[in-house]
């Protein structure tokens, strides 16, 4: 293969790789979304968050990958709790703008957080789980390990969402969002609930902080709006799943993962901002022919 | 000592109290019928016996012990259920579901939830065909047979129920009014607000409110003899 095949080809897997790290993020903003209604801005500062304090343990106090990574999802998920029981909990009254600016100043104190900890290396990196990589047969693709691993790790945390959703506990979740009067009328502890999904959606950041972290170099803020940003299109790949649909988070972090790579292509990169015009462009696109988002199951768009 | 016990229950929304001083007492193995009209305080009534209002002052006892400033989930699981005013199913959720979410305080049993659904789908013979559509989907008199199929999935003690007739047709609300008769002979007793008169034929007791305070209890014979419908309209 050569020439635009090729490279088209290679973005393909790129974008599908990068796509993975998106999808986290939306199924955490799904997740929150879908049951307490909040637009969390905050998401990807849990995994910058959950990033910063895995690099911690393991460059500055020489922790074990494993634990390292532990301590950096304990960090990611104590977040989510906070946010909860500071902001979402004592805003749940409010209007959802203003929760959502609420959501929004915990990334931005999180991000000051990050400055004040961390402003004697500036940039920062942290090495991968396994450092080594690979070209895909005739595509010729590089891949890590590391992304691979990501991979996986995206398809064991869809499923397991699977799975509990259809499980009762999965489905106080539901009730809680849908009647919180009658979810409490049959013992569900809507405060209960609404502490499990801020802190599941925290653990999705943290994966997609610790993973996509070593791929790059970080600074304060690199999830939301640093070298692995993943916050917009995590949005938009939540919008194209209609804020509801768990395979549609997934679905839409991968197919925003490979539109915005589409902009590297060699006769695109002469163009200026390519890679976020495709996507704005796409998402506008989506939105005007299906408001409701493309990757929504039927009794979804109905609710 | 009877099951329920309700004692000098001063309860308000805001500075003004909308109960004064309710009192009643409901006894084991009846069905009892509290009836008013509109803002009588009945729903705040048995909001307050379900733990989602705290009262001023005044007090709810459950086999002559008070249940204080319990919540509601610690009611369900000590045998008190509300259906509540306005049916609120969980309408994405199919009808199996919710009448599973029903018994979530039962969750560690389920061999016992299982034979309460066969009783509660005994009772609701409609929701056997419904099992699988979404509760928002179903027509009023079904959500509402849902509604009360859900409390009584948490094998309760003492059921109560808001209104069960609201909006449904004077067949389909005497049919809800038998049922609770067969609950009754089940093992539960039931409290049911009505603003119907039409219930009182179904009731062991009747409680009659307005405004705030219980006026008058009649009790079996009572119930046809002493001319409810005059003291309620005329009063
Ligand atoms: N959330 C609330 N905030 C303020 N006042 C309330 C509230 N709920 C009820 N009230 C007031 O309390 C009084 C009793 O209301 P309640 O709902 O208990 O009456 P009800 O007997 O159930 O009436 P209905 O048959 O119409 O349901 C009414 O005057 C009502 O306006
Ligand atoms: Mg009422």
């Amino acid at each position: 293969m050569s020439g635009l095949g090729q490279e088209v080809g290679v973005a393909i897997v790129t974008g599908l790789l990068q796509g993975c790290v998106y999808a986290l993020v939306a199924l955490g903003i799904v997740l929150v979304f879908r049951a307490s209604g909040v637009f969390n801005f905050a998401q990807a500062e849990f995994g910058t968050t959950g990033l910063f304090a895995a690099y911690a343990a393991l460059t500055l106090w020489g922790w074990s990958y494993s634990w390292a990574i532990a301590f950096g999802l304990a960090v990611a998920v104590a977040m989510g709790l906070l946010t909860e029981r500071l902001v979402v909990h004592p805003l749940r009254n409010a209007s959802r703008v203003t929760v959502l600016v609420g959501t929004a100043g915990v990334a931005l104190a999180a991000i000051g957080i990050q400055f004040w900890q961390f402003n004697e290396t500036l940039i920062m990196t942290m090495p991968r789980i396994v450092d080594s990589f690979f070209l895909v047969p005739v595509i010729g693709a590089p891949v890590t390990v590391q992304q691979l691993i990501t991979l996986g790790v995206l398809v064991v945390a869809s499923l397991v969402l699977a799975l509990f959703f259809r499980s009762p506990a999965g489905l106080t979740i539901q009730a809680a969002q849908q009647e919180p009067t009658a979810a409490e009328l049959v013992g569900i502890s809507v405060r209960r609930v609404s502490m499990l999904t801020w802190a599941m959606a925290a653990l999705l950041g943290g994966l997609a902080g610790i993973l996509s972290g070593p791929n790059l170099t970080f600074t304060a803020g690199f999830l939301s709006f640093g070298a692995g940003r993943a916050l917009l299109p995590g949005f938009m790949a939540a919008v194209l799943a209609g804020m509801r649909s768990m395979p549609g988070a997934v679905a839409g972090g991968l197919t925003v993962g490979v539109v915005e790579q589409m902009g590297t292509l060699s006769f695109m990169i002469e163009v200026p901002g390519a890679r976020a015009m495709l996507l704005f462009g796409f998402l506008l696109v989506v939105l005007m022919v299906k408001p409701h988002g493309i990757f929504v199951p039927r009794t979804a768009v109905a609710a | 000592m009877s099951l329920l016990e309700v004692r000098g229950l001063v309860v308000g929304y805001g500075p003004h109290p909308v109960l004064h001083e309710v009192e009643f007492d409901v006894e084991e193995g009846e069905v009892c019928v509290l009836l008013g009209l509109n803002g009588a305080g009945k729903s705040t009534t048995v909001n307050t016996i379900a733990g989602l209002l705290r009262p001023q002052s005044g007090e709810v006892r459950l086999d002559g012990r008070s249940l204080g400033r319990r919540s509601p989930s610690a009611r369900v699981k000590q045998g008190i259920s509300l259906c509540p005013e306005g049916r609120r199913v969980f309408p994405r959720l199919t009808v199996r579901q919710n009448l599973r979410l029903g018994a979530w305080s039962q969750r560690r049993s389920p061999r016992a939830v299982r034979e309460q659904q066969d009783l509660v789908l005994d009772y609701f013979p409609r929701l056997v065909e419904r099992a699988d559509q979404l509760a928002g989907t179903l027509s009023g008199g079904e959500q509402q047979m849902l509604a009360v199929g859900r409390a009584l999935m948490s094998r309760p003690r003492l059921l109560l129920i808001d209104e069960a007739s609201l909006g449904l047709s004077p067949a389909l609300a005497t049919t809800v009014w038998e049922v609770t008769s067969r609950i009754r002979d089940g093992g539960t007793t039931v409290l049911m607000v009505e603003q119907n008169a039409g219930a009182l034929p179904f009731a062991d007791r009747a409680l009659l409110m307005e405004k705030g305070t219980v006026l008058h209890t009649a009790v079996g014979e009572q119930i046809r003899n002493v001319n409810l419908r005059e003291a309620y309209l005329g009063a």
